[in-house]
């Protein structure tokens, strides 16, 4: 494995890793293996013919969860007179398939050993650096050419079923193919790994519900048609910026998943650390790409509905109303090793779960869902006071009460030491960032029209939007740092300003929580040098104590962040300043072929010339192709105004004209064009 | 706090449960082996209320386990959805009235509310760096 980037076929929250010749070898720096519903049902599936492992030639990545491997045996040094080439052709839907073809490229005929190696540890996903021991029952099935893996612990079982359709000397350690090939001749077989997660009476658990099962299976590759189909259409003479918007909505279709509670796909995280489904990574994607994917929407919000917290729990950091922050079905989960069965460790989950609502509503004319969960974001909208505000200053604010596992930093900046002051020290908790009164803030003023327009109830409309004022005028008050021009990141439990500079005053302008004359000066720090680093806006501004150009949340540049800070800046008129920070995502975008990677590092631009990724950073990550899509759609001002769609565009120079086609929404399809002043120059003349 | 699922059913005080979803409405048939005895729950939920029967009838969600996992669950001491995991209460049928027990069956006793946290912090000056957290995702930083 060692430097070679890892190759992945993903479906959801089933995905497969190897290295290049399509093997898979247990590696704590990565996951690699076959992986669903967060369990490694495979960990070890290693290819060689005659006791030779085999080299790669090239390799044909045809979708995202289908991929061919052109192989041969043999060392690097003497394969350019291979009598004999293998393709491995693999894919993932919710089980993992592999044909394996031989080719005899000889005027003779080939007798060979083809083996595979085959083994599972059925490791957790949380514990990929350091997999546990298991003991692993594996019996080998020689009439059904198959061999079965099984890991039980008490009722918890998880079973690997490995199948050939030619036939096979099968063992515990894999399978033998002793073949002849005739010349010019091939021999092929269909490998089929299923993965069965044990429920009743020993038939997988995904079988015994309805709402699970009518979604799976179906033709993926149309699937992936159909959804770009039915995005808007994008025009550009920028082939780079085409090739990016592409990649962007694939990689968003391969992060969607089907949750047992089945109320339609919804994305998750992304690879390689966050394949599971993420309130925050869902809430803040669908966000971004509301207006190009609208359809992710309806199934997070009733997904999130569904596992709202409903009860006060320590462990899971659970109180009634609050939305999730994590949801994973593997073994540690299950016997509470880790409380992520459902955890609710996140204090912006729930006022954001408002902020779609209302926001989708906008863009869709979907009434029917407001009403439908007006239950859910009552519940929300009350906990963000109930709940949320834990010292009774008005704040909202996060402190885990579970010592053992519960996350510290319970804002999007999730690393324990993401929240410092100017000069390195650390808070106290319960913290409050400063986003967060944003959050809740827009969730308030956003909940304040549902009720007034679709629930009914002006008396409580009246309530919000009074609260929502007063805590806009107490924010602009006790955050506000006078001297520096900007807004504390924190306040502690006693209201004393935490005063580091950070991307985190961008979201605040997303929010509309932002006095109008303090707009320009926020504009100002986010590019300029401390922050902006010529591609994005950094997490913590260079000159803070603590600042790590490769510290995740103290330094590192996040195209998720900087989408929500352009389109911050936008609502503020704050339009060459956006214009400026959302070209240099697109270069990132454009310089690492398409597809965003969660973060890269905050080294000047000017001094990397490369967007330098850091090793914990993964593709895909559905926060970043949302991100893609929302600067997109920030740049070209698209807003719902009543039943129409408004178009503000202002782009960066050097973006040309661009065109965006059926737009989805309350206005059925519409269009959206923009040229940047230099085209718009340019091309007048010939207008004339 | 009920010691016994049965207990804790039959003690179900029949008015509005304001924590239960408007919109959702549905039968959920509890199973509850005891040494080859299986012991029948019906509760029927809509409008917020909850109705308790004893019935082997149909439902919309069949929730099975051993007695002891239903006991575990009104002592607020297992987790639904764990328990799902581990195999130990299986289901058949809508599994999204599944969510609909965790608010009928009651949290953990010693629970706190987060005011609890917030409460001490401002009156003692005590400062904690907080939990250790490692695995999962969080494991990249």
């Amino acid at each position: 494995m060692v430097t070679q980037q890892p190759v992945c076929v993903i479906a959801g929250n089933a995905f497969a890793v190897s290295d290049t010749q399509g093997d898979m070898e247990v590696d704590p720096r990565h996951p690699i293996g076959v992986f669903s519903f967060d369990t490694r049902f495979l960990s070890h599936w290693v290819l060689s013919v005659d006791g030779e492992r085999l080299n790669a030639l090239s390799r044909d990545d045809m979708t995202y969860f289908e991929t061919r491997f052109f192989l041969v045996p043999g060392k690097a040094s003497h394969y350019v007179d291979a009598d004999v080439s293998l393709i491995r052709h693999r894919s993932i839907d919710d089980s993992f398939n592999e044909r394996i073809t031989l080719l005899n490229h000889s005027a003779e005929p080939v007798e060979l050993s083809v083996r595979l190696d085959i083994g599972s540890d059925f490791a957790d996903t949380a514990e990929i650096r350091q997999p546990r021991q298991r003991t692993v029952v594996v019996t080998a099935d020689q009439e059904r050419r198959q061999l079965r893996l099984r890991y039980q612990r008490e009722r918890f079982t998880r079973e690997a079923i490995v199948t050939s359709t030619a036939p096979v000397d099968v063992d515990q350690g894999g399978m033998t193919f002793r073949i002849r090939v005739e010349p010019e001749g091939s021999w092929v077989t269909d490998l089929h790994v299923g993965m069965t997660i044990h429920g009743e009476g020993g038939r997988d658990l995904r079988a015994s519900l309805e709402s699970h099962r009518d979604m799976v299976r179906r033709g993926m590759r149309e699937d992936v048609q159909e959804w770009l189909d039915r995005a808007p259409q994008l025009i550009t003479e920028r082939r780079e910026l085409a090739t990016s918007y592409e990649r962007s909505l694939t990689d968003l279709a391969s992060l969607r998943y089907v949750p047992l509670v089945n109320p339609g796909s919804v994305p998750i995280g992304g690879l390689p650390w966050a394949m599971a489904l993420y309130g925050r990574d869902s809430l803040l994607t669908c966000l971004q790409s509301i207006a190009f994917t609208p359809e992710l929407t309806p199934a997070t919000l009733r997904m999130l509905a569904n596992l709202q917290g409903g009860r006060l729990d320590d462990e899971h950091d659970e109180e009634p109303g609050k939305i999730l922050s994590e949801l994973r079905y593997g073994e540690s989960a299950a016997f509470g090793d880790r409380p992520t069965s459902l955890y609710y460790g996140a204090a912006d989950t729930t006022p954001l779960f408002v902020v779609l609502l209302d926001e989708y509503e906008r863009w869709s004319g979907d009434a029917e869902l407001v009403r439908e969960l007006r239950h859910p974001a009552r519940m929300a909208l009350d906990w963000i006071d109930d709940y949320g505000d834990m010292t009774g200053d008005g704040y909202l604010r996060y402190q885990t009460r579970n010592d053992r596992h519960g996350t510290v930093n319970q804002c999007w900046k999730t690393s324990p030491d993401a929240i410092r002051y100017a000069d390195g020290r650390t808070p106290g908790l319960p913290r409050a960032t400063c986003e967060l009164q944003g959050y809740a803030y827009d969730a308030k003023r956003r909940g304040a029209r549902l009720a007034r327009e679709f629930w009914g109830d002006p008396a409580y409309a009246d309530r919000l939007e009074r609260e929502a004022a007063e805590l806009k005028r107490r924010f602009n008050r006790d955050f506000w740092l006078p001297h520096r021009e900007y807004y504390a990141l924190a306040l502690e439990p006693d209201g004393t300003p935490v005063d580091a500079l950070s991307s985190n005053i961008g979201h605040l302008l997303w929010s509309g929580i932002v006095d109008d004359e303090s707009a320009p000066a926020l504009a100002a720090h986010l590019a300029g040098p401390e922050l902006f680093t010529g591609w994005g806006v950094r997490t913590l501004a260079a000159g803070q104590h603590a600042y790590n150009p490769v510290g995740s949340h103290l330094g590192a540049v996040w195209p998720s962040d900087n989408a929500l800070i352009v389109a911050g800046l936008r609502h503020y008129r704050q339009d060459a300043e956006a214009a400026k920070i959302a070209a240099g995502i697109f270069d990132v975008a454009h310089t690492l072929g398409g597809s965003l990677p969660e973060l890269i590092a905050g080294y000047e631009r000017e001094f990397t010339k490369y967007p330098v990724q850091l090793p914990a950073a993964g593709r895909p990550q559905s926060w970043s192709a949302g991100g893609l899509l929302m600067l997109l759609g920030a740049l070209l001002g698209l807003r719902p105004i009543g039943e129409n769609l408004l178009v503000n565009p202002h782009l960066p120079p050097g973006f040309g004209g661009i065109e965006l086609l059926d737009i989805p929404g309350r206005w059925g399809h519409s269009d959206a064009y923009g040229r940047d002043r230099a085209a718009a120059r340019e091309s007048r003349p010939r207008l004339r | 706090m009920a010691s016994t699922a049965r207990d804790y059913l039959q003690g179900l005080a029949p008015g509005r449960r304001p924590e239960l979803p408007e919109r959702t409405a549905g039968s959920l048939r509890l199973d509850a082996h005891d040494n080859g005895h299986t012991e029948h729950w019906y509760l029927t939920v809509a409008d917020q209320h909850v109705e308790v029967s004893r019935s082997a009838e149909g439902a919309d969600l069949v929730v099975r386990a051993d007695r002891r996992v239903f006991d575990q669950m009104a002592a607020g001491q297992t987790h639904v959805s764990s328990a799902l995991l581990r195999n130990d209460l299986t289901v058949q049928g809508d599994i999204r009235l599944l969510m609909l027990l965790r608010r009928i069956f009651p949290g953990p006793p010693d629970a706190r509310h987060p005011r609890e946290l917030g409460r001490q912090r401002t009156a003692g000056a005590e400062r904690s760096a907080g939990a250790e957290r490692s695995g999962g995702r969080d494991e990249r930083w």
